[in-house]
């Protein structure tokens, strides 16, 4: 019995060393964000997030929307009408706008 | 009156004749447009632009101005089957009037004018029309059938619409600065 719990002494503070490393250092969790489409804006209009965190884009106003990157060459969503969402993960820095309404602009951030 | 100052200001040639015929359909500081009239002028107000973007997706070859045209077709559908789903659910039936009738015959005289030109001047004589239209319309929506309407959620329907229309005419301001060469 003595030998069987110093062999499990190393296993457990590999196990503690994991845990508390783990705790200190791994990075968040992704989050979810929502940008809310109504009365002709993107609400907010500018969004920090952190890489790799999940942007939702809902439409509510009465007219169909999209959001397309400032290219118009790196991504765009499907045409979104009133009611539809469309989720994108945000891994860079970008400016984007609507291509159907070109006055309405926005702005992800990746810190 | 105020307002009929500022419309008539703001696009002369749309609204001459509107504002000839809003002084007695106002009466003496005295609107009396229904909310049945007031739906009716904004349905056809809606359906007019539909008409002029038909007339651009059929003698334009402008990408720029295509795409615009395409985007006012669907907007003002939709704003429309909005108009038509609120007052199938208030159970008001749309009322022809006096302001439906002289925004058409002004829409008519447009029309014709537009149908004369093709190449780069219709191009430009559909987005000055555009702009003038939607300048138009706000002043017309915020300072006469807002004001006119007595249900609220009829109120509320053309308060929501005001941005779009907004939207519209800064995008055919940008359209116009395009074709300007600006």
């Amino acid at each position: 019995m003595k030998n069987l719990k110093l062999g499990l002494l190393p296993t457990s503070l590999y196990f503690l060393c994991l845990f508390l490393f783990g705790a200190t250092f791994s990075p968040a969790p992704p989050k979810v964000h929502t940008v809310e489409i109504s009365q002709m804006r993107f609400n907010p209009d500018t969004l920090v997030v952190s890489k790799g965190d999940t942007i939702v884009f809902v439409n509510k106003d009465l007219v169909t929307h999209d959001v397309t990157e400032v290219s118009g060459k790196s991504w765009k969503s499907p045409a979104l009408t009133s009611g539809d969402t469309w989720r994108m993960v945000a891994l860079k820095t970008t400016d984007y706008f609507c291509s159907y309404h070109p006055v309405m602009k926005g702005k992800i951030e990746v810190k | 009156m105020k307002i009929l100052k500022s419309i008539s200001a703001s696009a002369i040639g749309l609204l001459v004749g509107l504002t000839l015929l809003l002084t007695p359909a106002l009466g003496q500081d005295n609107p009396t447009l229904s909310d049945a009239e007031v739906a009716h002028t904004a349905v056809t107000a809606n359906q007019i632009d539909i008409d002029y973007a038909k007339l651009a997706q059929e003698r334009s070859n402008n990408a720029e101005v295509l795409k615009f045209a395409e985007t006012m077709a669907n907007d003002h559908k939709a704003v429309i089957d909005q108009a038509v789903a609120l007052v199938t659910k208030l159970g008001v039936t749309p009322e022809d009037n006096a302001v439906s009738k002289q925004l058409l015959a002004n829409a008519e005289e447009t029309k014709e004018m537009l149908r004369t030109k093709s190449g780069a001047a219709f191009n430009k004589a559909y987005i000055d029309n555009e702009v003038a239209y939607h300048k138009a319309v706000i002043e017309a929506v915020e300072g006469l059938l807002i004001p006119e309407s007595e249900n609220a959620e009829l109120k509320s329907l053309l308060q929501s619409i005001v941005p779009a229309l907004q939207a519209h005419l800064e995008h055919a301001q940008m359209v116009q600065a395009e074709l300007n060469g600006k």
